[in-house]
């Protein structure tokens, strides 16, 4: 057994290695020197993604064909390397010369990990594994600002609601293997159901515990605390990279494996999808708090991508297929800049109060405090006004072009009623994402802000670059989203 | 030759003068005046290089989302060329006119220049979802300027105009899907799914007409879908309102006649939706005539005039005929000028006087002899004064639509009638009488802002007489519609 062997038959988890690899030596060097660890994982991740990129056309499957390494599960774990840096970016200076970052390093690289490893998995058994390592490191992240009561409430709430939902999942699972015999997805996928109460049971509690992950209604709960309480950075890599873990996992589980249950989930789907969009949006209209508004906006994001499980239980017909899971991977890939880059912006506001000593009798990220910003932290306020603009939907953004694919495979596959409550939805959510922009540009600032923090720029414009190129140059990556796609034909 | 005369170029321009405005802020307003003032001059070179009109030229073709069929394609042809030369007219002349006003420059300016950008767009795309993204691009600088530079109401009205105007373009965009699915030829070319428009089953083609024509119709918007139009045009500031009622309503009446327009015979239920839009015309003209009759506010007496106004450009199209047609075409171009002079001349009133209530003024002749000269000029004209632009365009759509409209044509005539009525009515109680001591004094416009205005009078009175240079290209067009209907 040399380095040659087992670089040509598991070579594909290099990216995965290397991020382990990374997130150990943290760990460790984190006793000593931690100065350098933000750094440490911005390389780490840049080389994983590189590595994944390089690899992104591949086809192999490992271990006894529990794992599988196709452009569906390299297309995700772009998708989270790429939150994954931007998080990191932005933390180089949120948690710049705090004691414990060697930690706060290390589970986020652990955390990518798991997700990565749920992109590949093809099992239920690895599925399940990979899922709890990517969601328990995202609990301990959660909390991970001790001295704030309402980031331990954020971790606590996440964690309690997360372990109820991993148990209906591991439920659903183990009914499914009870049904079938098999705990692997190509095996599911041949397998012809016969339709009784455990099929039912079963298809019902894995929608259950993963609708959980991807904060679809009524699985949602959580979610606003959550991402309200968290430290912003960890809100940003849960909202734009932990819940696309939870649909990749949807999509391998439910429309890959369970295949054959489209009838049966077609209705479901349909339910959650439209109730997800409209509640996400109703909500999201009077909340003060921008993180929460943000939350609520990812709601009815993750209803907008729900509707892809929609339109292909209603038919099969591969070029609607193909559109819909190509328009919902797009959707996924710019959902990742516009709310990541989202969150970071509010962060980088909610930093700069606290660096500038700024009291203010309300909450750090409530509406009030935006007033003006685009006088006072002008790159901040311009970027969050076009990623709000993108999640409206208004052209020349990367939201624009995700709606016009995932909407137009809704009235393809015959759902015109299904795309014209989106759109209806979409409208409406315009109200609420144009009252921030309102308030950043012509109300007048309270305060003064000392000069923006260069990480959070960085990053920030990361976000905007990737939003505004998929808006403007979009063919591309369309073509690269509908070529993954296919593998669900 | 150095520089090839481009359709992405002229859209390209003024973008990047956006971009250098904001940037070299002191030299904003110059950096503005010469950037908008490149499709002005591109447009005219294409106009005198143009062989026929009624084709499309200038084609421009390049790959955008090939997955789905959208491609970056442009083209002009005698319906957007006028259009273009107004857009190209009414920018600079605007900048002009705001040039002393206290619009912080550097944001200011790049909002227009980018407004400028998208509305080239929409004349000139020729794929329908380019045309929707310019479309909805148009709202996002407008949304800016009415929010940040508006009057005492502006939030509510950004808003409202904003999302209105969205919802609407919404519904058109279904109907564009509807359109492209169902008919399956896999492009979304503004001519070829016109073009697979009538292989579609019957209900579906009223259908999908129906939600395409709703977002013109708010665009321009008829009655009873002008409720964004009064709190917009009221609380924008100026220049904002000039733009939205000079070339923004233009858009809708532009969408109506490119693409409503050579669907409408494929239509199953014809006959209905030309009554349809017959009776929304004629609505149009005597609601916003008698709306105009009944406010005391300049301002908004001039935005329901638009709304009258307009409704001619319906009655063109529902009439059939290349006459009327032209007309109505003609009307937009020349009702773009008219109401650009009408709403900087309130602009100029408001600044001046203090106020803009037809009440509280009075008698201003005899102090501010240039903008009473002016206004008489600009109302004149938008009764139809024969003369004037807005005459010829109004007796042409009126006289061409006469053959198949009757009824319709002597209603509006009627509107005519309450336009010079309350014009005539403003111009007593506003600019003559004794002057209205309680105004204190008041200075005549200066002349950086007479210079504008006073071109705009000149080319209404200049295409009232001669109407043929734009006129040509119009007929070129209608002949072209006529033959095809």
């Amino acid at each position: 057994m040399n380095v040659d062997w087992i670089l040509s038959n598991y070579g594909v988890l290099l990216p995965e290695a290397v991020l382990t690899l990374f997130a150990f030596a943290i760990l460790l060097i984190g006793l000593k020197y931690r100065s350098v660890l933000g750094y440490l994982a911005f390389v780490g991740a840049v080389v994983s993604l590189g590595l994944v990129i390089m690899n992104f056309s591949v086809n192999a499957t490992l271990l006894y064909n529990s794992l599988v390494f196709d452009p569906l599960s390299q297309f995700f774990k772009v998708v989270f390397l790429l939150v994954t840096l931007l998080t990191i970016i932005a933390s180089i200076r949120y948690y710049h010369g705090n004691v414990h970052q060697g930690e706060y390093y290390f589970l986020l690289l652990i955390a990518t990990v798991g997700m990565m490893f749920v992109a590949s998995a093809n099992d239920l058994v690895s599925l399940f594994v990979a899922f709890e390592l990517g969601s328990i490191a995202t609990y301990v992240l959660a909390a991970f600002d001790k001295d704030n009561p309402r980031s331990i409430e954020a971790g606590f709430k996440y964690f309690m609601i997360g372990a109820l939902s991993s148990a209906i999942l591991l439920l659903g699972m183990s009914l499914l293997y009870g049904i079938t015999g098999t705990t692997n997805f190509t095996a599911l996928s041949q397998m012809s159901f016969e339709m009784s109460g455990y099929t039912l049971a079963a298809l019902v509690l894995i929608i259950a515990g993963l609708g959980f992950k991807m904060a679809l209604v009524p699985f949602h709960m959580w979610a606003p605390d959550t991402y309200q309480g968290a430290p912003t950075v960890v809100s940003a890599m849960l909202a734009a990279g932990s819940k696309k873990m939870g649909f990749v996992a949807a999509f391998k589980l439910i429309i890959l494996a369970l295949i054959a249950l489209r009838t049966e989930w077609y209705m479901v789907f349909a339910i959650i999808s439209v109730i997800t969009m409209t509640y996400g949006n109703l909500v999201a209209l009077t909340q003060r708090s921008l993180k929460r508004m943000l939350a609520y906006s990812s709601i009815a994001q993750a209803g907008y991508i729900a509707m892809a499980f929609v339109v292909v239980s209603h038919t099969n017909v591969d070029s609607v297929v193909n559109l819909a899971m190509g328009g919902a991977l797009f959707y996924i890939l710019s959902h990742a800049f516009m709310k990541g880059g989202a969150f970071l912006a509010v962060g980088a506001v909610g930093y700069m109060l606290l660096r500038d000593r700024i009291k203010v009798d309300v909450e750090e990220d409530d509406i009030d405090n935006f007033a003006g910003l685009s006088k006072t932290a002008p790159i901040t306020a311009f970027s969050l006004a076009v990623f709000l603009f993108a999640l409206a939907g208004i052209p020349l953004t990367a939201g624009f072009v995700s709606k016009l694919l995932i909407f137009s495979s809704a009235i393809y596959g015959g759902l015109a009623w299904l795309a014209v409550i989106a759109i209806l939805n979409s409208a409406l959510s315009l109200f609420y994402y144009a009252r921030v922009v309102k308030v950043m540009y012509w109300d007048k600032p309270k305060f003064v802000l000392k000069g923006e923090p260069t990480a959070y720029v960085v990053a920030v414009l990361l976000a905007l670059l990737g939003t505004v190129l998929l808006g403007v140059y979009p063919g591309p990556f369309v073509d690269v989203a509908m070529k993954v796609a296919e593998v669900f034909l | 030759m150095v520089f090839t005369i481009t359709i992405s170029s002229m859209i390209l321009i003024p973008f990047i003068g956006a971009l250098l405005a904001s940037i070299f802020r002191g030299g904003a307003k110059a950096i503005a005046l010469v950037f908008s003032l490149v499709p002005l001059v591109i447009s005219l070179s294409m106009y005198q290089q143009i062989h026929d009109p009624s084709t499309l030229s200038y084609v421009e073709h390049y790959g955008w989302i090939s997955a789905l069929g959208i491609s970056l394609k442009f083209g002009i042809d005698g319906l957007s060329l006028p259009l273009l030369i107004l857009t190209g007219i009414v920018f600079p002349l605007t900048i002009i006119y705001s040039w002393r006003l206290p619009y912080t420059p550097h944001v200011f300016y790049p909002l227009m220049l980018v407004l400028e950008s998208a509305l080239i767009g929409v004349f000139t795309a020729l794929d329908f979802i380019i045309f929707y993204i310019f479309w909805e691009l148009t709202l996002i600088p407008l949304y800016f300027v009415i929010g940040m530079f508006g009057g005492p109401k502006r939030e509510h009205a950004a808003i409202k105009f904003f999302i209105y105007t969205h919802v609407g373009s919404l519904v058109m965009l279904l109907g564009v899907f509807a359109l492209y699915f169902e008919s399956g030829i896999g492009s979304f070319d503004l001519l070829s799914l016109i073009g697979a428009f009538s292989t579609l089953s019957p209900d579906l083609r009223n259908i999908i007409f129906l939600a395409i024509l709703f977002g013109f119709l708010v665009k321009l918007p008829s009655v009873p879908f002008h409720g964004w139009l009064p709190d917009a045009y009221c609380e924008a500031p100026t220049p904002g309102t000039v733009v939205i009622a000079s070339l923004l309503s233009k858009m809708g009446a532009y969408g109506i006649l490119r693409i409503s327009l050579p669907m409408l015979p494929a239509v199953p239920s014809l006959s209905l939706f030309v009554k349809i839009l017959a009776i929304l015309g004629v609505v149009s003209i005597l609601y916003g005539a008698f709306l105009a009759l009944a406010q005391t506010d300049l301002k908004r007496m001039i935005a329901f005039s638009s709304v009258s106004h307009m409704g001619y450009v319906l009655i063109g199209v529902a009439s059939f005929s290349a006459l009327s047609l032209s007309g109505a075409m003609f009307q937009m171009f020349s009702h773009g000028l008219i109401i650009a002079l009408l709403f900087m001349l309130v602009g100029v009133i408001q600044s001046n006087t203090g106020t803009r209530m037809i009440p509280e003024l009075g008698g201003i002749a005899n102090k501010m002899p240039v903008v009473a000269f002016l206004v008489m000029g600009g109302f004149l004209a938008s009764l139809g004064l024969p003369g004037m632009s807005g005459f010829v365009a109004e007796f042409l759509t009126l006289m061409g639509a006469y053959p198949s409209l009757p009824v319709y044509v002597l209603l509006a005539l009627i509107g005519v009638l309450i336009t010079a009525s309350y014009y005539i009515w403003a111009m007593q109680r506003a600019l003559f009488g004794p002057y209205n001591e309680n105004l204190g004094e008041v200075k005549d416009v200066g002349a950086i802002q007479m210079l504008p205005m006073a071109i705009l009078l000149g080319l209404i009175v200049l295409f009232g007489l001669n109407p043929a240079p734009i006129l040509k290209l119009f007929e070129a067009v209608s002949v072209m519609v006529e033959v095809l209907i």
